[in-house]
């Protein structure tokens, strides 16, 4: 009986902290949601590209990890910079629907500059955090937990906790707040919104780049990482597009219910449930709560 | 660059097309003196948003263009500045339908007015203090979200945030839009307030003529895109073509300023 219950702990924590790492996927997709409006699909590509730059730095040019860290930030930051000047200022009056085309090219055109620049092959990450059990947990608690995991939920926590913040209390954040309420009275009230896009762009390419780099140490760094970042699709629509803690919680969810689900229910559907089960869960969550746990609700007075 | 002419804001002769083919405004010119209240008016869809617009700039994100004439704002000619630019010229649009951002509370809706300006902390709040010295029922409900809040309360919000940015004219697009009598009076008591004390020049685009040139120094009666009609708001009120087409006080089933004209050249031509 402890021994199940001890088993079962360890599945649902193996899966929060799994969950986290959807998590950092998704607040991402969020940041550029927020101020544009659209569904970002060129997130998985920022993901994709970021994390093989980072790796090309430091394995290429033999740049140390922090540099290669910090440089790999700042080109995204580049990207951020050229996305708003060569794609989003010219669609500035376009509809949503436009600028969400915009950004599957953008994706294609991200992971086709990644790949002509770094190769194809997959390459290895190393952060020097092992994806083992932490022995100390191990031993006292009696759970196998992977210390990459633990890791994971320290920087999502970070990143929430420094996302809320800037948003609460920056005069930059306020005026982000304010283009995602509306961006035409932002904008006749003197905020600038080219300087907004350009803010929540680089900020999504660094979300990015932590992303890839946890995700990476764990998979590889490789093409596949471009559709993982669909896996953040069922946790926005969970958690609500419009919401940097429904992006954790949502991931936290997906993540411990893909996992629970695997070990206990999916052995009557011959395994690999986890492949689809956020999925269903999202649709239960389209018909019965479409604005997700804590997306913003549309208010409009009657 | 100093201006020593009288007029704030002067509109020469300007066309305006969206799409590059819609012809939206005609001809229209008009002047604002500094400290003046100047009234806008005309019936939906005569062009009223799309002057304020060509002022403050705001026509390119809508696809709109001054293709025709000039306009001279504080000395300076109106071309190619971005909507920002102009709120640090001082000229801030107060967009029709209040637009408050609704999910912030009223204190921070009214704080985001002063973006473009370089303030610290203390700063703001004294502002904050003296904007709610007009706004006072704004100063109860500052912590409530904007979007709760009523239309008259929405509208003072839209009028203190522009206030924030501590503009020298303020283009106000239909303040009063489906609000009652007594709050539309509220409306145009703060209006004036803001105008006398703080030395706001203030053009004003209205449905509502009568309230609008009881509380203007001029008026402007647009048409079709084309100015029908201007002159003091005293005179305005007094006169009959005006009083019939806009006050209500109509002897028969007339529609417009086109109408009446077409009637009077007949009757001279009969004559």
């Amino acid at each position: 009986m402890v021994d199940e219950l001890l088993f079962f702990m360890e599945v649902l924590v193996g899966g929060l902290l799994a969950g986290t790492m959807y998590s950092l996927v998704a607040l991402g997709f969020v940041l550029i949601f927020k101020a544009s409006a659209t569904f970002n699909f060129s997130q998985g590509a920022m993901v994709f590209f970021s994390v093989l730059a980072f790796c090309g730095f430091m394995q290429d040019f033999n740049i140390p990890f922090v540099l290669a860290f910090i440089l790999a930030a700042l080109l995204m930051v580049v990207v951020g910079l050229c996305t708003e000047r060569l794609v989003l200022r010219p669609l500035m009056n376009a509809s949503e629907d436009t600028v969400l085309m915009a950004t599957i090219g953008l994706g294609y055109v991200l992971e086709g500059l990644a790949q002509a620049a770094w190769g194809v092959e997959v390459r290895r990450l190393d952060l020097g955090i092992g994806d083992f059990p932490v022995p100390w947990i191990a031993d006292n608690l009696k759970l196998f937990i992977s210390a990459l995991d633990i890791t994971a939920g320290l920087v999502a926590a970070i990143m929430i906790i420094g996302l809320f913040l800037l948003f609460k209390y920056t005069k930059i954040g306020l005026g982000l707040r304010a283009v995602a309420d509306d961006a035409g009275a932002a904008s006749s009230i003197g905020i600038p919104l080219k300087h907004i896009m350009l803010l929540v762009w680089s900020a999504a390419g660094v979300v990015a780049l932590v992303a890839g780099c946890m995700w990476g140490a764990r998979a590889g760094v490789q093409f596949a990482l471009v559709d993982l970042a669909l896996k953040a699709l069922p946790v926005l629509i969970i958690g609500g597009f419009s919401s940097i803690p429904g992006a954790i919680i949502g991931g936290l969810i997906i993540g411990a219910v893909e996992k629970v689900l695997e070990v206990y229910i999916g052995p009557f559907f011959g395994g690999a449930i986890e492949g689809w089960a956020p999925y269903v869960l999202a649709i239960f969550f389209l018909l019965y709560r479409p604005e997700g746990l804590f997306g913003e609700k549309i208010i409009r007075r009657v | 660059m100093s201006n020593t002419s009288a007029n704030i804001l002067d509109i020469k002769n300007i066309e305006v097309r969206y799409d590059n083919v819609i012809l939206a405004l005609h001809d229209v010119s008009l002047k604002v003196p500094k400290g003046k209240v100047v009234a806008l008016l005309g019936a939906n869809g005569a062009g009223k948003s799309t002057t304020l617009k060509a002022v403050s700039t705001m026509l390119a994100s809508e696809r709109g263009k001054v293709t025709n004439g000039t306009i001279e704002y504080d000395g300076n000619a109106i071309d190619k500045q971005t909507p920002s630019q102009m709120v640090g010229l001082g000229m801030v649009q107060v967009l029709e339908g209040r637009r408050c951002f609704g999910h912030l509370t009223v204190e921070e809706n009214i704080i985001s007015g002063a973006y473009s300006r370089k303030l610290s902390k203390g700063d703001i709040n004294q502002e904050l203090e003296k904007i709610y010295t007009y706004f006072i029922r704004l100063k109860e409900r500052r912590k409530s979200q904007a979007a709760f809040t009523s239309g008259g309360e929405q509208q003072m919000i839209a009028v203190a945030r522009a206030m924030m940015a501590k503009p020298k004219m303020l283009l106000l697009d239909e303040p009063t839009m489906g609000l009652a009598p007594q709050l539309v009076a509220e409306i145009f008591n703060i209006v004036k307030e803001l105008n006398t004390k703080e030395g706001v020049s203030i053009l004003l685009a209205e449905q509502n003529t009568n309230v609008a040139l009881k509380n203007s120094d001029y008026g402007y009666i647009i048409e079709t895109g084309r100015v029908m009609l201007d002159g003091t708001a005293q005179s305005l009120l007094n006169d009959d073509k005006v009083k019939e087409l806009y006050l209500g006080i109509s002897k028969k089933g007339r529609k417009n300023f086109r109408d009446v004209l077409k009637e009077e050249s007949l009757t001279k031509r009969s004559n």
